[in-house]
């Protein structure tokens, strides 16, 4: 017996590394050798309209130089900042909202639940049309009934003080059953004697929610919050639907703007170079918030 | 955590709650429904907005009152056009891509929850690096190196770029699965004769068939989904629905009617599906971060 399971150990050992091994060649394929080749092209001044910019590695910060005096790049960056800490507050506080609002245990509540996943699921595309629909001055419901009872209101995505509002409003519809998801998975794990005693003991609602439920859910809040916050910056289509980075570029985000650059502009080098900032960006804002997020866990242990 | 909750008063003084609350106390149930089916209303009413649009006639595309003559008209207009074609172009890019994954993904996945290998942790870490790393970092190589492979503005182009995410995700969201197969019943197979790759597809694989399904439908939303990579990877040949409906914008301007068609039914698969795999959805968007 003993012979054979270690026959059997090898055996599956070298069937895994079979198993492992074109999963790991495909991923290597279709990852590193694209993040190589990005850094590469941001040595360079690739440009696809000029010839010879290819692989011409003689000055390989210029684009790095460059865009440290770009003033539309450092603008974007601040744009971007701005887009991201609103959406993901906004997020937070409606899902957790609509999530405690669920939490009831009725019929009506838990059929609820799938509606309103359904702007997250919705493809992105879709959801920037129907928003577009929504600001549309002559079209939306909403801009329509304003200017029958006389209060007619400028379109949101025209208005260069609102336009990032007006993201940010369709960017939180899309992503709050995100966090509402996550929250509800987390409420229905609190064991039901601690609310139980916080009742018998005379705590209000908001006390229940702050000091019983919400030590709960902490954990789950922040694990929601970085992940929009990572997401956010990929943000694109309701962009490139809504406002097209504009008007002027009050809308246009650094994902934005490197799109631009490489394949409006096809000024591929300096494109790259951007991205690969994006990149170092996103992977430094995860090891920091893992930083963080590890250092609470530790104390609250 | 119990220090913090405030003592309460030790005896509840006799309740004299005025009546108004009393009444709110009551019928906090039915307060909660009503509000909650007010509140999705009104979250879904952009929603709703564009799905009636689709069927309105065009001389009353504006109109708000609810009894109108729905109309197909629309939708035949699509059915001429070019929107068949690339709707039948997602179908085959979202499908091909998550079979792909499957394959390849789960093999990897059950290796991986079974081995034990030491660079399982940093096999982890480069997947959530996928996951977190923004598109533009692709498709930037991707585009450049297309033009040299011929792969520009084709399927197989977009299908291998959709394995960027779907398969990091697959071998994430399959592990799990795997883990809560008993080895002992794999072991048992091995007794009765079977190899190791015979075991699992005998024993281990249909026990967590519900977990392949949800992937799979995962998997697929995801690619129906993406905009920007087919936006910028394909022109004609092989631009898939969203892109579809983002180039007759920009050729016929914004005619609503029509755009609203398309956009219910680049969006109905999606609605559908995504109500199968209501309880997975949470781990595979969080993909790389959430344990379970």
């Amino acid at each position: 017996m003993p012979a054979r399971r270690l026959a059997w150990g090898a055996q599956r050992r070298r069937s895994f590394l079979l198993g492992i091994a074109p999963a790991v060649l495909v991923l290597a394929i279709i990852t590193i050798a694209p993040a190589i080749y990005l850094v590469a092209t941001s040595l360079t001044p690739l440009n696809l309209t000029l010839p010879g910019t290819a692989w011409d590695f003689s000055a390989p910060a210029a684009n790095y130089l460059d865009l440290a005096e770009d003033p539309r790049f450092t603008r974007s960056v601040w744009i971007q900042v701005k887009l991201s800490i609103t959406t993901v507050i906004g997020q937070l506080l409606v899902g957790l909202g609509v999530a405690l609002l669920l939490n009831g245990s009725s019929r009506v509540r838990t059929l609820a639940r799938s509606g309103f996943l359904i702007p997250m699921v919705l493809p992105p595309i879709v959801v920037g049309i129907l928003w577009r629909v929504m600001y549309a001055v002559d079209i939306s419901p909403f801009h329509r009934f304003m200017a029958f009872i006389g209060l007619p209101v400028p379109s949101l995505i025209t208005d260069p003080n609102w336009a990032l509002t007006a993201i940010v409003i369709a960017e939180t519809w899309e992503w709050f059953p995100f966090t509402m998801l996550m929250v509800l998975a987390a409420l229905q794990m609190i064991p039901a004697s601690p609310l139980e005693a916080a009742r018998i003991d005379g705590a209000n609602d908001w006390q229940i929610f702050r000091f019983v439920m919400f030590p709960y859910i902490q954990s789950t809040l922040v694990v929601a919050a970085i992940f929009r916050l990572i997401d956010s910056i990929k943000a694109f289509p309701l962009i490139f639907v809504l406002t097209d980075g504009g008007p002027g570029d009050v809308t246009e985000v650094t994902n934005y703007y490197a799109y631009r650059q490489a394949f409006t502009f096809s000024l591929w080098g300096y494109g790259s170079a951007i991205a690969t900032l994006m990149v170092a960006g996103v992977f430094v804002l995860s090891y920091l918030i893992d930083r963080l997020t590890g250092v609470a866990h530790a104390e609250a242990d | 955590m119990q220090r913090q909750i405030e003592p309460g008063p030790v005896a509840a003084p006799p309740l004299r709650v005025p009546p108004s609350r009393y009444w709110v106390q009551r019928h906090r149930r039915r307060l909660g429904d009503i509000g909650t089916v007010g509140l999705l209303l009104l979250v879904l009413f952009p929603f709703v907005w564009l799905v009636q649009m689709s069927f309105r006639p065009n001389a009353d595309i504006l109109g708000y009152d609810l009894l109108f003559t729905p109309t197909l008209a629309h939708y035949r207009a699509l059915w001429t056009g070019a929107f068949p074609a690339s709707f039948l172009n997602s179908m085959i890019t979202s499908l091909a891509s998550t079979v792909l994954a499957m394959v390849i993904g789960v093999p990897a996945a059950y290796a991986l929850s079974r081995s034990g290998f030491k660079s399982s942790r940093r096999i982890a870490l480069w997947i959530l690096a996928t996951r977190m790393a923004p598109p533009i970092a692709f498709t930037i190589p991707f585009f450049l190196a297309y033009r040299h492979l011929g792969l520009s503005d084709t399927l197989l182009g977009l299908i291998i770029v959709y394995l960027t995410f779907n398969l990091a995700l697959v071998i994430w969201m399959m592990q799990p699965f795997f883990d809560g197969v008993p080895r002992e019943l794999e072991e048992a197979a091995w007794i009765d004769g079977c190899g190791v790759w015979e075991a699992f597809c005998r024993v281990t694989l249909p026990l967590s068939a519900p977990g392949l399904a949800a992937t799979a439908v995962i998997c697929f939303i995801l690619s129906w989904n993406d905009f920007f990579y087919a936006l910028v990877l394909t022109r004609t040949n092989a631009s898939t629905a969203p892109v579809a409906i983002v180039n007759f914008i920009q050729y016929t301007g914004w005619e609503w009617g029509r755009i609203a068609a398309a956009g219910t039914l680049v969006m109905l698969p999606v609605v559908l599906f995504s109500m199968l795999v209501r309880n997975y959805l949470v781990r595979g968007l969080a993909a790389g971060g959430v344990k379970e």
